[in-house]
């Protein structure tokens, strides 16, 4: 059976049945997303290790509930890997064993082994995310840095930036709304 | 065109439902009771839910954005064997066994992706359900480790009996063997103590017999110089006191005595053996009885061993006098009759 060739949920129902080879072939296709957002949060490839396999660990034991009337696979696939690294963030914070990168170290990460075609949609992607991100303004863009990659809650960006929390809420809930409506006609198709 | 500042940032206008729904999103609440809230207005308002999609597409394009970074290969190598395991994780099987036995519905697909990293109250409720099962697992493997420790007891029980009755039979056995003991020693004891009552009263025996014999070999010296007297100077003897004497009595087992009298005249010789020691403030006194009132002849003392002689002058012929008497009497003193204890008394011939 050529698993590559099956939509996310023909695999997620093959997993269902504890079919190896089906969680095979869905590593294959997000391992390296699953890996890279670990990677862009905690900028520790052997915690992000682990926190990539955590999430296909749950996606081998819970994949068989999800249905497409949940939203898109890749919505609850990187909610799950959102949570488990702010997880991992904040318990490293609260450990205070290890300090991350500045806010705007993302920029820096390499891709590492990906192919030059992954690499190219990546670059492509990532300029397009990039660019949508530089036309927020700053004030909207930090607070879902901070938020988003850096693992810090509303009242730790308040106290962090100097603004009022009530700022704070407002300004990420306008950074989402612009996000998306700069890039889900461009990428709301793919996965 | 980037914007500095956007017009609508202020909060003045910010419809109360949606206040947190951005930071729920971007998993940015702080407490637990923030997020119940969310998700409740998630579930019961349409309109938040709608709010809610358009958010969580935007913070999956966020996701997305990031480049793809290739893992090491041996992260799938352990994924896939920990997937072939089949129990890669205790906690998570006993949380879906509960969710499978619950019967129920779980809760929305994005309410337990959100669950698992900023719901704390769902979490914590989480953990009472993985603590009350794992203590459910934790007595199974309790109850496994119970029935092998008694079946374990049951063996050692065997034991233990086997080695009771062996250390009953040994304890049986030397008791038989201090019992016999003890009776040997009784016997032993006895022996003892009946040899040692023949030693004293052997000891006592032989020191009676010495006495005696001394009494016996004063007595054959006295008579052999009695006897030689009488010859070469003409005495007799007329009156023997002995206690084993016929008609002779006295208080003193060992006591002996005699008188001889000189063939012509009236000269007469008195020797007593064997008397004890008188007491305190008294001393012997020699009477003749049977002429009239008593005659007090004499008071002596006696040796160590108990003799004396006494030389003195009858007042009348012995004949004329019908027994011999020793007395104790006070020294200072003698009555004219005898009252003091009599310890010898013979009959004259």
């Amino acid at each position: 059976m050529n698993y590559q060739g099956l939509e996310d949920l023909e695999l997620l129902a093959k997993i269902g049945e504890q079919d190896r080879q089906a969680l095979a072939a869905l590593y294959d296709r997000y391992g390296r997303r699953v890996f890279a957002l670990a990677v862009r949060m905690l900028n520790d490839p052997l915690g992000s290790e682990e926190v990539t396999q955590d999430v296909f660990m749950s996606v081998w034991r819970r994949g068989a509930s999800y249905t497409s009337k949940k939203g898109k696979f890749t919505t609850w696939l990187f909610s799950i890997t959102h949570n488990r690294t702010i997880d991992e963030l904040r318990k490293r914070r609260r450990d205070r064993s290890r300090e991350n990168a500045d806010i705007d170290d993302h920029l820096n990460i390499q891709s590492g082994d990906i192919s030059p075609a992954d690499a190219a949609v990546a670059r492509y992607e990532y300029a397009k995310i990039r660019a949508a991100m530089e036309r927020l303004p700053v004030e909207q863009k930090s607070v879902v840095e901070l938020s988003y990659f850096k693992g810090l809650t509303q009242t730790e960006i308040a106290t962090k930036t100097g603004q009022p929390l009530g700022t704070v809420k407002t300004r990420m809930r306008l950074a989402l709304k612009k996000l998306r409506t700069a890039l889900s006609a461009e990428m709301g198709a793919q996965s | 065109m980037t914007e500095t500042k956007d017009s609508m940032e202020s909060n003045d206008n910010l419809d109360p439902r949606f206040e947190n729904l951005a930071g729920y999103v971007l998993g940015a609440l702080d407490h637990a009771d923030e997020r119940s809230a969310v998700e409740n207005l998630i579930e019961n308002d349409p309109e938040v839910q709608a709010e809610f999609e358009e958010l969580s597409e935007a913070a999956n394009l966020l996701a997305t954005s990031v480049p793809p970074v290739e893992p090491p290969a041996s992260l799938k190598t352990r994924i896939m064997d920990m997937a072939g395991q089949g129990t890669p994780s205790r906690l998570v099987e006993i949380v879906n066994m509960y969710q499978k036995q619950g019967g129920r519905s779980g809760p929305p697909w994005w309410r337990r992706a959100f669950q698992s990293g900023l719901a704390v109250s769902a979490a914590a409720a989480v953990l009472v359900v993985v603590v009350g099962s794992a203590l459910s697992y934790q007595n199974n493997q309790l109850g496994n480790e119970i029935d092998t420790l008694r079946a374990n007891l049951a063996t050692e029980s065997v034991v233990v009996a086997n080695l009771q009755t062996e250390l009953s039979t040994t304890l049986s056995d030397s008791e038989n063997r201090v019992a016999t003991m003890k009776s040997e020693i009784k016997v032993m004891e006895d022996d003892f103590g009946a040899i040692t009552e023949m030693v004293v009263h052997q000891e006592e025996m032989v020191s009676q017999l010495g006495i005696v014999n001394n009494a016996l070999r004063q007595a054959l010296s006295d008579q052999n110089w009695l006897t030689y007297v009488s010859t070469k100077e003409g005495y007799q003897v007329e009156s023997w006191l002995a206690s084993n004497a016929q008609q002779v009595t006295s208080t003193e087992p060992t006591a002996s005595g005699l008188i001889a009298v000189r063939i012509v005249g009236n000269e007469a010789v008195f020797q007593v053996h064997g008397l004890p020691q008188p007491q305190s403030g008294y001393a012997y006194t020699l009477w003749l009885m049977g002429n009239g009132d008593p005659q007090p002849i004499a008071q002596f003392a006696v040796s160590e061993i108990g003799s004396a002689t006494i030389a003195f002058l009858l007042p009348q012929p012995l004949q004329f006098y019908s027994s011999v008497v020793v007395t104790q009497e006070r020294v200072d003193g003698i009555g004219v009759d005898p009252t003091g204890t009599m310890v010898l008394f013979a009959q004259t011939n």
